[in-house]
Formats: C-alpha cells, structure tokens, sequence
C-alpha cells in the first residue's frame, strides 16, 4: 500500500493578532542555544538548537589531505561536509549526499574561507563535518553559524566569527528569521552571512521576489537579528572558561 | 636517572600573574588606540588599521606596547631546536616517519640516529655501523630535537642528544600544546613542585606530550590526574597554589605517602 501525504500549507501565515503562525513577532527569532566542546575526538565542536533545528559540528585539521591530489602546494583547503540525517525531515531523506547538500556544502566552505588563513597551512585541509539531526528551515544558516564557533573552538587563527540568519517575504510583509512552513509557502527567502570583521556580507542567496526597497530595509533588519546572534555565540565561546573559573571560586568560598 | 626538561622558553608569557585574565574570541576588538598600542602575537590590526583585533579564543596581555593574545586552543608549530617526544609511524630503508602532534609528519633518517665517529685516518678495519632503520621499530617513543622545519618542508629530526633517543618503560600522556607553558609554571616552579610531592621523573615537551616515570604506580595515577587538572584550569589564576593542596589533599585521601 502507498500512502500519499501532500505537503499541506496554511492560507495565512499570519495569526489575526498579527503574530506569526509560531507566535513570533515579525522581528523576533526562534530561541538559540549553543554549546561548544562537546565531541570528544574532535579537534573542535560545537552544537546549536536553533527553534526546532539540531546541528552538530565538528572540526579537524590542519592535517594531510585524501585524496592527495586534492591537496594544494601554496595553500590549506576547507572542507565542508553537509549531511542531514534520514529521519531529520518529514519524508524519509536518502542517505546519499545529493545535489542540494553538494552545494550547501560548497557554500559553507565559501562563505567561512575569507575568515581563515589558509595561506598559512600548505598542502593540508581543515575539515569541518556537519550533521543535521533535525531539520525546520535555515539549517544551512544554522549550520554556518555553528561551524564558525566550532573552528574558533578548535584554535584555528579566525579574523571573526560569522553569523549567518534566513530574512524573507511572507504574505506581502518582511519578516526575520523564516521556519519550515515560511521557507516553503512565503513569497521570499534571503539568507544572508555576515563576517565582523570589516563588517562584511559573506553570504547573500535569493529565492522569490521583492522590490529594491523591500531589499534594502530587509538587509538592516538582518544585520540588527544578526548582532543578537553574535553575542549569543561569544558568550557560548566564553562561558566554557568562565564556568570552570566560577566553579572553583565557589568551592574556595565553601572551604572559608 | 635524573631528568630535567629543558622547555623554558614562552613560560613568563603565559604564567605572569599580572596577566589579565581577560577572556576574548576571534574577532573581538582589543583597543582602537592605535597610536600606543602595536599587535603583537594572535593579534592583527583590521583593513583601515583603525582597530586591532584578536585572532584566537584566548586571554588579552599587554606587553610595554605589545598587545597579545595567549591561544587557549591551538596546534604545535616546529620550531628548530625544540625538544619533542614523536611516535615512530612508518619506516622505509631510508628514513622514519614520526607522528609529532603537528599538521605535517616529520621524517627521521638514519645518518640522524647514529653518533658519527671522527674519521680515524690509518685505521682501515674501523668499523662504521651500516645506516639503516633497524634501529627503531614501528610504534616506539623516541625523545627528538627538530633539526629543521619551515612551513613549506617536511620537519626533520634527530636522535643524537643528551636525553635524546628510545624511552624505556614510563607513560606518555598528552594534553593541549598552549598550555604546556602553564604545566612548567614560572622557572619551572609548577614542575619542580610536581616532581617533589609525587616523586616521580617528568619529561614535558612542547608538542603537548609528556613522558612520566614513577616507582610507585599510584603516585603516576596521582600525577597525571594533576595534569588534566591543570590543563582544564590553565586560564584561572593562583593555579600552582591550588595544586599543591590538591596533591596533599589526595596523598592523604589515598593513603599513599
């Protein structure tokens, strides 16, 4: 027996109070939580639930490129490995990595290169494995913003962190942060990265449509959400050795 | 045997209590004074040069004008003459290779291995012993010097030393290189301290590896518990303080005196 489940999308995909199907505001992100360190083999990870988005990270190199004759003599390659679980999404994904995690991929490494020095390291790569255990549109802006904390978490010489968040057009209104259902059934979808130092867009793809004007107030929205996420990801960096500091304070003020 | 590690250098960086312990990620901006302030190590000034900015996770120091950053995180980076404790990987007949915690292997030929005698003109039947990789087997430690390493070459070790060569029996443990400065305190006061109240040898490397040899298996299990403890606790300040009562602490919970 087949049995066939149509994607079904709401008509509005606005509340009549004016929030969004998830109660949001229409600036307001999903709740963000990191965390960094917590692979054990790995020369740096890190994890971020991002609404209903699970992503694990982790980092690895320099060390000797396979296939060789990947290998570059005058500079380090960044290798990206997107992979999204089978069971992260409502069908089944196949396990094989297909042409949209090909390309997520190649668009990670690109928009992470301009941060690293590569220069640095001839002949070797920095690999970074990412895994999608549960998938709710933006993962591919999720996962650039955790791949940047794992590599700082690994040590590896970085100009900035980046920080990368989807913004769009749905039912004729900007919105930030799009889910699952708003990717799907809105009118527009920008994800965008942004490196801090210089202040730089790193990332900018386009699916839709929307007037320059549009474009314009919807990269300022952007860059406001993306300020907040920042300093979510360098308290994550930093608590990590904050806590053990605060610990021992503790138990120095217990002893007394 | 009396062992005394010879890693000195880069120690007064990391353990200057007067350090700040200011926490900074890459990226974040250390002074916009320009005029006083020039980037130092892990540091580097942005495109207008209006701002200098932090390259690693790591604590802020300032030095006279220097601004630097000490990495908590990191890879080791050979440097000639570092003294380093590598793990024999491969051999051919014409040269080893060493796994050194570092992105490249380094390569160990033979002519490294075996003390040149000075040529004794008139004496034909002098024996030379043949060059070849027999003398180390595959998975032996050996105590190297870095000959030479640049960033494009293979580094290239050798074995002809004081201290230098195959260790027989002890542990070799491995922690974080960045913080192997911590681990050996100012002049080696955290090492001495280590090496008193546990009584054991302790050979530390800057490539992160740490060669221990106790008599007693217990006090070894003791030692190299403290040295997790350390690497954990390596950016906190008063550390060698805190270690010693730990050491005692242990020593009398454990029974072991």
């Amino acid at each position: 027996m087949v049995l066939l489940i149509k994607d079904e999308y709401p008509e509005k995909l606005f509340q009549e109070n004016g929030k969004r199907l998830d109660g949001r505001d229409k600036k307001e992100l999903r709740p963000i939580k990191m965390e960094v360190d917590i692979l054990k083999n790995a020369d740096g990870s890190a994890y971020i639930e991002w609404g209903n988005n699970k992503i694990f990270a982790a980092v690895f190199g320099p060390r000797e490129v396979h296939p060789h004759h990947l290998s570059k003599p005058d500079r380090g390659v960044l290798r990206v490995f997107y992979r999204m679980a089978t069971y992260s999404v409502f069908d089944r994904k196949r396990p094989a990595p297909g042409r949209r995690e090909k390309e997520i991929s190649m668009i990670i490494a690109d928009c992470l290169e301009p941060v690293l020095f590569l220069e640095l390291y001839p002949g070797t790569a920095f690999e970074i494995f990412i895994e999608v255990i549960d998938a709710d549109g933006g993962t591919r802006c999720a996962s650039t913003t955790v791949a940047s904390l794992a590599l700082a978490d690994a040590g590896i010489p970085m100009k900035s962190l980046v920080t990368a968040l989807a913004v769009g057009k749905i039912d004729g209104e900007l919105v930030v942060d799009l889910s699952g259902i708003e990717d799907k059934a809105g009118e527009a979808d920008l994800p965008i990265a942004i490196t801090w130092f210089n202040d730089e867009i790193s990332l900018l793809q386009f699916d839709g449509d929307m007037d320059l004007a549009e474009l314009d107030t919807v990269l300022k929205d952007a860059k406001e959400a993306a300020e907040k996420i920042y300093e979510i990801q360098v308290n994550t960096l930093k608590d990590k050795y904050i806590s053990i500091q605060k610990n021992i304070e503790n138990e120095k003020g217990g002893e007394d | 045997m009396e062992e005394e590690e010879q890693v000195t250098q880069e120690n007064d960086e990391f353990e200057d209590e007067e350090t700040s312990r200011e926490l900074v990620v890459p990226g974040e901006v250390l002074t916009e004074d320009v005029q006083d302030f020039i980037p130092g190590r892990g540091t580097i000034f942005n495109k207008d040069k209006t701002k200098i900015i932090s390259l690693h996770i790591g604590l802020k120091n300032i030095n006279k004008n220097y601004i630097n950053v000490i990495p908590l995180r990191g890879i080791y980076t050979p440097q000639p003459g570092d003294k380093i404790i590598a793990i024999v990987v491969d051999k051919n007949p014409v040269k080893y290779k060493c796994d050194i915690n570092s992105k490249d292997f380094a390569q160990l030929k033979p002519r490294n291995t075996v003390k040149r005698m000075k040529s004794r003109i008139g004496k034909r039947n002098y024996e030379r012993e043949e060059l070849s990789t027999e003398r180390f087997d595959i998975g032996d430690i050996l105590i190297v010097k870095v000959l030479s390493a640049d960033r494009l070459n293979k580094p290239e070790l050798t074995t002809i030393g004081k201290y230098l060569g195959k260790k027989n029996g002890g542990i070799v443990i491995s922690i974080d290189p960045p913080k192997i400065p911590r681990l050996i305190g100012r002049n080696g006061s955290m090492i001495k301290m280590l090496k008193n109240l546990t009584k054991c040898n302790i050979f530390v490397t800057q490539n992160g590896r740490i060669w221990i040899k106790g008599d007693n298996i217990a006090y070894e299990r003791l030692l190299i518990e403290a040295i997790y403890k350390i690497e954990r606790e390596a950016h906190t300040t008063g550390l060698t303080d805190r270690m010693q009562l730990f050491i005692e602490n242990e020593k009398k919970n454990r029974g072991i005196e």
